[in-house]
């Protein structure tokens, strides 16, 4: 199984990377959206996992481009995000209604190895 | 500044959760100096707007205040891939100012802008540069990249958007940029600004300093 992890912040993404290879995923990443969008084109990712607060372009639009490709529509994606739920809840029919949005992982609540369950009940899922 | 806590907390615990060897054991205490550097700056920036006189201005060295500001950021630049340079070009004696309270100022910013980096540039290699340069209107410090995104306007909005926004430098940094913020008040109650600056090719925030007369007083 082939990730994309969007996530800017460099210590959290090399933690991911780390574990999502050590569980035997090939990985990819990118600090931001666009880079995100150029990565994913090339790796055609089968899961994105996506924090929303990134520098310049939003994880929403990012999800809103991805979305646009009729090959890209049915990826899983599971947003790990350092948004609290209360805010993520407005925007929640958004995310995971109209964006297709899998999971929802509030990074403060949610543990490493919570991270790799979800990746490995969806690995499950799409297999 | 709750908000921006939760990123280093979060580094800690998921760390935690991966086989700790030296590196990580390395990043880990990393992590945790600079989120406590940071409550100590805000703590400090609080305290300085409540009781300005608390830091009186000395005879202040930039150069060795920015040698020692890069021996307390070297560590969270490594965490982040970040080369962290030294620019102390021109020779230029003391200024008015309080050392403690410049040094927790470019620390505070150079810590934000370190953490927004590899976002900021994506793939390209990471540079900060510390440096100090003469201007028109004094002796400026401070922290240069090489992004247009460290402007005037991108720090007045973050200003405007205080309390209203988890993002206020969306432009520059993917957290809240309080180190950016914290810098700002310490500098207000030493009597300077935060202000963009630019030297040669590169960018940066900054604050400009005055040089010391007291030196010269004979009486």
């Amino acid at each position: 199984m082939k990730i994309l992890i969007i996530e800017p912040d460099n210590v959290l993404l090399n933690v991911y990377t780390h574990s999502l290879k050590k569980a035997g995923y090939q990985v990819s990443s990118a600090h931001g959206a666009q880079a995100g969008i150029i990565i994913a084109n090339k790796l055609k990712p089968d899961l994105v996992i996506l924090e929303l607060q990134l520098i310049e372009h939003s994880g929403i639009e990012f999800l809103y481009e991805l979305r646009s490709y009729t090959d890209w529509q049915d990826i899983p994606v599971v947003i790990n995000t350092i948004v609290p739920p209360a805010e993520f809840n407005n925007s929640r029919k958004l995310l995971m209604h109209d964006l297709g949005v899998d999971r929802y992982l509030y990074k403060p609540n949610s543990s490493l190895h919570e991270l790799l369950s979800v990746v490995n009940e969806l690995n499950l899922v799409t297999a | 500044m709750a908000e921006e806590l939760k990123l280093p907390l979060v580094q800690i615990t998921n760390l935690a959760e991966t086989d700790i060897d030296q590196v990580s054991g390395s990043i880990i205490k990393t992590t945790a100096n600079s989120a406590l550097k940071l409550i100590d700056n805000y703590i400090l920036g609080v305290k300085l707007s409540l009781e300005p006189q608390t830091l009186n201005a000395e005879n202040v060295s930039v150069a060795s205040t920015l040698y020692d500001v890069r021996e307390e950021l070297t560590d969270l630049a490594k965490n982040y891939g970040v080369n962290l340079e030294l620019n102390i070009a021109g020779k230029y004696g003391p200024v008015a100012a309080n050392k403690i309270g410049l040094e927790a100022a470019l620390v505070s910013m150079g810590a934000a802008l370190i953490e927004a980096m590899p976002a900021l540039y994506e793939s390209r290699q990471l540079k900060l540069q510390l440096a100090t340069h003469g201007s028109r209107y004094g002796i400026v410090a401070g922290v240069y990249a090489d992004t247009k995104q460290l402007s005037l306007g991108a720090l007045n909005t973050g200003k405007r958007l205080n309390q209203s926004s988890r993002q206020r430098l969306v432009g520059l940094s993917h957290t809240n940029g309080a180190g950016v913020f914290v810098a700002d008040s310490i500098l207000k109650a030493m009597g300077l600004n935060l202000t963009a600056t630019r030297h040669h090719h590169w960018y940066g925030i900054g604050t400009v300093l005055q040089p010391s007369s007291q030196l010269q007083l004979a009486v």
